[in-house]
């Protein structure tokens, strides 16, 4: 990689704050370092809930990067997180998306795995080398730290304490979107492929949403009073007064867009964990949504709704029709986000630089302070990810 | 199919004929058509229809709601979205007599979209039908029709129902 050294850097930033390059998002030569300093490096990623895996043996896959992984509900009752790898030559374990296994065993030779990830069989191992020792080839496994049932997966060992890198601003809200307590169920999930860049597919703001949402008009849907709180790593947190009027005419069942609320749900939560998770609670909907990046196109994003273990009946059922008729790849309100995405990713192969505008009160200052329908709060995500990257800022 | 005449399936064929015309030709009006008052539709994956997880990707559980999913291809989403171009093909795979004239139909289907942009053709999602229709006197519809989507990962958003 030598052609990402800092003497012959793959982009130059500009100089003010609000403008972003286009061709970051298009440049496929940045990828091979967006996974070495940004999904390799110092930062956390979700991987699963405590309610997608419930019981023991039940498991999860996923990818990091571009690296198989998957989570595993252990007979100990720990969740743990390891490479989809066989520890002898490599062949996958895990062939599905999820399901249940008493064990973990590799076909091509028969080594066993149990499902703490120590190996257990190993045919024939008296022709072995004779440095071979059982217990170097159990699984490896990955550093993972749980908030609220989530469990997130590092691949450095110097990244901070979950907590500490998320931040309170951050953590305390995302406790809201996983159940006050994240004692959830899971209901289901939604998943879809988004042709563009993945940081265009975090690139959401705050300024769109009364705007390019015309459900919101047409619903009589006025914004409330609202906030966003944005951390110097990237993270950004939405939060809102839900102002949802008594009537509402453009629908005949307007009970779709009840609000029925619990003590742990007051208002509207959006929050965009750097690199590419998205968490939201709107309404009665709680959501996660894990996003994979499929190389520098294409972004493939998996929404997984929950109920929460307290919930009756009714609001189950309110929570399922809510969730999928709302959010996710084909949602009222959330459709219009994925149509933009892939225009954001045709319009930005074009040469220059998008600018950020709404919000931005001196261009060669970044700031924190964001006001709720600004779109400056993506700034210091944009500032952490050159960073990361390595990128100078222009002189001019 | 013995137990079922050919009558009975040239009409369920019929019916879904129409549904799927009306939906090449995005005439939502005439897809609401194809329900009566007691229809439903629901669109879900494969993975959550065979782990019983029910979150759909569209969930029209009463007659209301397939007016206003008309309503929001209509008017709430028609300037956002960027238009595609569809193409079903069907194929009817059992027919079993239910109770009350009602009848009980599984399709084979695989959607097919072109892009006005691109002009290109590619596979929107491929599935089953679960369906069950209402036959009476003068009119044939759908009381439910579940779109099971093997495509557990759309290639898309999707705008319209299909």
């Amino acid at each position: 990689m030598a052609h990402t050294t800092s003497q012959d850097p793959l982009l130059t930033w500009p100089k003010k704050y609000n403008e972003i390059p286009k061709a970051v998002f298009e440049m496929e030569e940045l990828w091979p370092k967006e996974l070495e300093t940004i999904f390799y490096g110092e930062e956390w990623h979700p991987i699963v809930h405590r309610a997608e895996i419930p019981n023991p043996g039940d498991y999860k896959a996923a990818e990091l990067g571009e690296m198989p992984i998957f989570a595993v509900h252990g007979e100990d009752g720990v969740i743990r997180v390891f490479q989809n790898t066989c520890t002898h030559r490599g062949t996958s374990l895990i062939t599905e998306s999820s399901g249940n296994k008493k064990e973990l065993e590799c076909p091509y030779h028969r080594w066993l795995f149990n499902l703490q990830g120590d190996l257990v069989g190993c045919p024939n191992s008296r022709d072995y080398s004779p440095s071979f020792d059982k217990k170097d080839f159990g699984l490896a496994k990955l550093r993972v730290e749980e908030f609220c049932g989530l469990f997130f997966v590092t691949m450095s060992d110097k990244t901070p304490p979950l907590k500490e890198y998320l931040g309170e601003s951050f953590y305390e809200p995302l406790s809201r979107v996983l159940g006050g307590d994240g004692r959830l169920k899971l209901i289901g999930y939604q998943k879809v492929m988004y042709d563009c860049n993945w940081k265009a597919y975090c690139d959401n703001d705050g300024y769109h949403a009364p705007l390019l949402h015309k459900a919101f008009a047409l619903l009589n849907w006025q914004g409330g009073k609202g906030v966003q709180n944005v951390s110097e790593n990237g993270h950004l947190s939405f939060e809102s007064e839900l102002k949802i009027p008594d009537d509402i005419t453009a629908l005949e069942d307007g009970s779709i867009l009840d609000f029925k609320g619990t003590e742990t749900s007051t208002g509207s939560i959006v929050q965009m964990q750097f690199p590419v998770t998205v968490y939201s609670k709107h309404m009665d909907m709680l959501n996660i949504r894990y996003a994979f990046p499929k190389g520098p196109k294409g972004i493939e994003v998996h929404y997984a709704y929950f109920s929460h273990e307290d919930d009756d009946e009714e609001m189950v059922a309110h929570r399922i029709r809510q969730s999928s008729n709302l959010l996710g790849p084909c949602g009222l309100i959330s459709m219009e986000d994925a149509s933009v995405f892939s225009r954001i990713d045709k319009g930005n192969k074009t040469p220059g630089n998008a600018i950020f505008q709404k919000g931005v009160e001196d261009e060669h200052v970044l700031s924190f302070t964001v006001k709720q329908n600004d779109e400056s709060g993506n700034l210091p995500r944009w500032e952490h990810y050159r960073k990361r990257m390595g990128f100078e800022r222009s002189e001019s | 199919m013995s137990t079922v005449s050919s009558e009975i399936i040239s009409q369920i064929e019929q019916l879904n004929r129409e549904y799927i015309s009306a939906l090449d030709s995005l005439d939502m009006t005439a897809w609401l058509n194809c329900f009566n008052k007691k229809g439903q539709y629901n669109f879900i994956s494969e993975e959550n229809h065979r782990r019983n997880l029910p979150i759909a990707f569209m969930l029209d559980d009463c007659y209301k709601r397939l007016q206003d999913r008309v309503t929001q291809v209509v008017d709430i989403q028609a300037d956002s979205t960027e238009h595609y171009q569809t193409r079903h093909f069907t194929q009817l795979m059992s027919v079993e007599a239910l109770d009350n004239g009602q009848y009980q139909a599984e399709f084979n289907y695989s959607i097919y979209y072109t892009r006005r942009d691109s002009n290109q053709t590619q596979i929107l999602c491929v599935g089953r039908y679960m369906d069950v229709i209402e036959i009476a006197e003068n009119a044939v519809n759908f009381i439910k029709r579940k779109a099971v989507t093997d495509t557990n990962v759309l290639p898309r958003y999707i705008a319209y129902p299909v």
